[in-house]
């Protein structure tokens, strides 16, 4: 386009603009969905399959992109879209961890407190596994020979402030127990870890537990979870086992940029309460085994005190230094 | 005689036209990936992943297996020709692929690339077929001590990359370890030397590292006179565009180490390709005849690492398939394929799927095969490649470097880095320190770290646990070993001064 | 008799890298050395920094007194002056990158590179320029949808 052209096209839709927002807003550019991970990772495959939901079920009249900003621990795609501020395409995934690394990390001077909630999606319980071949029946044998070994047992899991770690502290505390805590970076290590017989126990989601069941090298005693999942009917949740702890999930949900116009919110918010309502969002919570955890965006900025409260007493209890 | 009649089987799926051609794509569709920096497996892979859901789930396995070995192949290109490595798995490549190109053998480097890749990934798939399970169950009495022992043998291959001056090559590579712990500490959420900022809390990304060191680094020692002899001879003849028979009877051994090493470290859930070819280069090294040219462009230090990088492919999936564990990026994209069109990888997954495993390893043999015939005749087209002027071939070289940081990354704090590790590469070739045992530390050093911590953590303290374990017993003494070849190698010296003078 | 030669670069190195490892033990020792359950972040860090002082030490000694067998060449700085140059003008098209996008700073570098650094007639520059700018663009920004650092005119 010849330069004059574009100046006067870019005048059009200036003057326009106003107007489209008094309509209430609409998305007529591909939504940037951004993602803590790269292609693969946890909330990558949760905003792709957003992506083909909202396609399939006609909720959105334009397409959504997925754009991966890694690294910062979470914390650069959360300044990616700090960046957009005002911007009404894009909107942002974040996970529980990054509430994490906000009160962890003094180096994070942007991070999910800065953005407009919108809305929490899923909860994703795990399930507590151990070795098939391990004398332990149920979380109160483990916890019971822990008690006479204090500190010799050994649990496999991710970063001390991951929910692995999270449920073990709880565990500890309820119980005046303590066990080992080691870390690995990715989950195929962990479960090596478990199946070769190098750690005791692991918590695990229930999705990845299932096969390793099947094949009958694992056994699973108990269910980080409210209620029992539909896969493991036979498994005590927490609270049945005895256990008063609360049920830990990994918290996945949406953000967008600051400083929003009002009927943004409103449209995000109306957007993603109609996608858990559809078939498809169910059918892919279960096969999942998620569990449904919508929050609007009121009750998600709450939440997000609540929880970094909670979090900052439970990381000052396992040892961790918090900044904020 | 059981795994014949499966693999026939196997091959009767690979074989059908509909799966021969996904075949085809997949691994075209490697190489140009593996070629171009910038574009790794694990992103086309997902990119394509909403494409595969109206395919047969063994076309659409045996395609996405494609792309991921293809890209190995491709992977040697660049670095071959431009110093930049494709993706890290090829930045051993670049030590004496290079510098084969700049001694005019640009084409015999790339051809070896491709025949070490097809022999070394055959095997790979051989052993996939034939010891998957009991390699499998090795793999998982494998813990944090036989890591680190693995990762100690890794970096006790330092004393081999020196060079003249084994105290630089050391100071090279604690520098390199230094990198690899900049970040949030994973067992005590501590940041380590992050500066303040938000940008370094994961850390320094390897091919950041490497790309600026290797290819930026290059560009501007070379940009320091302007003369037309900087342009590298291109051999004319097609005899002097591929390898000779004296360059395969050379490799005969990198062929076999390459397969073995790649295979065995690809099984292990902590492995990589990147350690899978600095284990394999460093081994090549220590046992060849002529270790002093390495690193000035022998054949089998081209072999060596394409040969592991690929067979570590087939070892990478050992895990996936027999356990459902994935071990890497792409496996991981895979192991989510596969969960997205309706199979569990577990202990389960083989026997309750011949058709789709026996499919896709038949396809891995077509598919190597494919990907030789491929890549053979496109050497001396892309040998061409070097025929371009310096003044153009440099800025090309500084703008591929930047396609493949920033895809990668999406930031310009990794694109500021990869400047100002271009300029340490610049100044380490000035004062004469060799890149290579940097990059080393930097791989390993992570890892190294880890498996330590964590193997106290399992002994509660107790070092012995690294020597009372067979495994990592026997590992550490052969990393002692390779301490020693330097001691061996001076000793040597004098009794040879010794007996001269009498 | 033989004039003990200062290998420069040994020297400065080897001070250098001495900084470092006084830099790295400085703050390794603001982390726990050993934690409640193994080493902990500054266990690893210590180590390596006291072997970097310790052998960077040793190199800069060994330079001074001549003893590290470098040659001790003159330096050209005409040649390093070519190449900082080059990274200079690297430098300075990486920060453009946000400004006027990929493709635009591309090509000034690449102008750059040929009209200053290999002194071609500035015709032959800018076909450079333009061409190899205009071969990315096609390559990875239309043909393989690589996302490349864009400036206000969108490319």
């Amino acid at each position: 386009m010849r330069m004059q052209t574009r100046i006067l096209a870019l005048a059009a839709i200036a003057a326009l603009a106003p107007a489209a927002l008094a309509q209430g807003f609409v998305p007529t550019r591909p939504v940037e969905v951004v993602v803590h991970t790269g292609p693969g990772g946890g909330n990558d495959v949760l905003a792709r399959a957003i992506a083909v939901i909202a396609e399939k079920e006609h909720l959105l009249p334009v397409r959504m992109q997925v754009v991966n900003r890694p690294g910062g621990n979470g914390n650069l795609s959360m300044a990616y879209v700090a960046e957009k501020r005002g911007d009404p395409n894009t909107i942002g995934l974040f996970t529980a961890n990054m509430l994490t690394v906000y009160l962890v990390s003094p180096e994070a001077k942007v991070t999910v407190r800065d953005l407009t909630p919108i809305a929490r999606l899923v909860l994703e319980p795990a399930v507590i596994a151990v070795k098939a071949d391990a004398p332990y029946k149920t979380l109160a044998d483990f916890i019971e020979a822990a008690k006479k070994n204090p500190g010799q047992l050994k649990q496999s899991g991710g970063s001390i402030t991951s929910r692995d770690n999270v449920v073990r502290q709880l565990l500890q505390k309820a119980t005046g127990t303590r066990w080992a805590y080691i870390s690995f970076p990715g989950g195929g290590e962990r479960i090596a870890a478990l199946l070769g017989g190098h750690v005791d126990l692991m918590v695990i989601e229930p999705e990845e537990a299932g096969e390793h069941i099947r094949a009958g090298s694992m056994r699973v005693l108990a269910q980080v979870s409210e209620h029992r999942l539909p896969g493991y009917p036979n498994v005590p949740t927490l609270k049945e086992a005895g256990f008063d702890v609360p049920a830990v999930p990994q918290i996945r949900g949406v953000v967008a940029p600051p400083g929003i116009p009002k009927e943004n919110i409103a449209y995000w918010e109306d957007f993603f309460r109609r996608l858990t309502l559809t078939v498809s969002w169910k059918k892919y919570l279960q096969d999942n085994q998620f569990e449904d955890g919508y929050q609007n965006s009121a009750e998600l900025a709450k939440f997000f005190d609540s929880f970094t409260g909670q979090l900052r007493d439970i990381l000052k209890e396992a040892g961790v230094k918090t900044v904020r | 005689m059981e795994v014949l009649t499966s693999l026939a089987h196997g091959f009767a799926v690979a074989l059908e036209p509909g799966n021969l051609l996904w075949c085809f794509v997949g691994v075209f569709l490697g190489t140009i990936v593996g070629v171009l920096p910038g574009l790794g497996p694990p992103a086309t892979i997902a990119m394509l992943l909403p494409l595969t859901f109206h395919m047969n789930p063994a076309g659409a396995i045996i395609m996405l297996a494609g792309i991921y070995y293809g890209a190995k192949y491709g992977g040697s290109t660049t670095s071959i020709l431009l110093n930049v490595p494709g993706e890290s798995a090829s930045v051993v490549t670049c030590i004496d692929g290079y510098q084969m190109a700049r001694n005019g053998r640009a084409g015999a480097a790339l051809g070896i690339a491709a025949i070490a890749s097809f022999v070394a990934g055959t095997v790979g798939v051989v052993g996939l077929m034939l010891i998957a399970p009991p390699v499998a169950r090795f793999a998982l009495s494998f813990s944090s001590p036989e890591y680190f022992a693995l990762m100690s043998l890794g970096l006790a291959l330092v004393v081999l990359l020196a060079g003249r001056s084994l105290v630089k090559a050391l100071l090279a590579a604690l520098v390199g370890l230094w990198i690899s712990s900049i970040g949030t500490d994973l067992f005590s959420a501590t940041s380590r030397f992050v500066f303040g900022t938000m940008d370094l809390l994961s850390g320094i990304d390897f091919i950041v590292v490497a790309i600026g060191l290797f290819a930026i680094g290059e560009v501007l020692a070379n940009m320091e006179t302007r003369e037309e002899a900087q342009m590298i001879a291109v051999p004319k003849g097609l005899r002097n565009l591929l390898p000779t028979w004296q360059d395969l009877k050379d490799c005969r051994f990198a062929f076999l180490n390459g397969s073995i090493v790649g295979f065995f470290v690809g099984v292990l859930p902590g492995g990589g390709s990147t350690i899978a070819s600095f284990l394999s280069y460093g081994l090549e090294k220590a046992v060849s005849r002529r270790r002093e040219q390495f690193g000035k462009g022998v054949v089998e230090g081209v072999a060596a690492p394409e040969g592991a990088n690929n067979s570590e492919t087939g070892g990478a999936l050992v895990p996936l398939l027999t356990l459902g564990i994935p071990g890497s990026g792409t496996t991981a994209i895979l192991l989510a394929a596969l969960v997205l069109w309706g199979f569990k990888p577990g202990p389960l997954f083989i026997p309750e799927n011949p058709d789709l495993f026996w499919g896709l390893v038949a396809s891995m043999y077509i598919g190597n095969v494919m990907l030789l015939v491929l890549n053979l005749p496109l050497v001396p087209l892309f040998a061409q490649v070097l025929r371009l002027p310096p003044y153009v071939m440099y800025p090309i070289i500084l703008g591929v470097s930047v396609v493949g940081v920033y895809s990668e990354s999406g930031s310009l704090f990794g694109l500021a880095l990869l400047a100002g590790f271009g300029l340490l590469g610049y100044l380490m070739r000035k004062i004469d320190y060799p890149s290579a045992p940097l990059i080393l530390g930097l791989a390993l050093g992570g890892g190294m770290e880890r498996a330590l911590r964590q193997s106290l953590m399992m002994s509660e303290g107790n070092l012995s646990i690294l020597v009372s374990r067979p495994i990592s017993a026997a590992i550490l003494s052969l990393a002692g070993l390779v301490l020693l070849i330097p001691l061996f190698n001076k000793v040597n010296a004098w009794r040879l001064q010794a007996l001269e003078q009498e | 008799m033989e004039e003990k030669k200062l290998n420069r670069g040994d020297f400065w190195s080897g001070l250098a890298l001495a900084a470092l490892g006084i830099y790295i033990i400085l703050e390794a020792r603001q982390w726990d050395y050993l934690g409640p359950e193994g080493p902990g972040p500054g266990f690893f860090p210590m180590w390596y920094g006291v072997a970097m002082v310790a052998l960077s030490a040793y190199l800069a000694i060994t330079s001074a007194l001549g003893k590290s067998g470098g040659d001790g060449a003159a330096i050209d700085w005409a040649r390093v002056r070519r190449a900082l140059a080059t990274w200079l003008s690297f430098a300075v098209s990486v920060a453009l990158f946000k400004v006027v996008g990929f493709v635009a700073s591309f090509a000034l570098l690449t102008f750059f590179i040929v009209a200053v650094m290999y002194r071609r007639p500035v015709r032959v520059a800018a076909l450079t320029a333009v061409l190899s700018a205009a071969g990315f663009y096609l390559v990875f920004t239309l043909a393989l949808g690589v996302a490349l650092p864009t400036g206000p005119l969108g490319f």
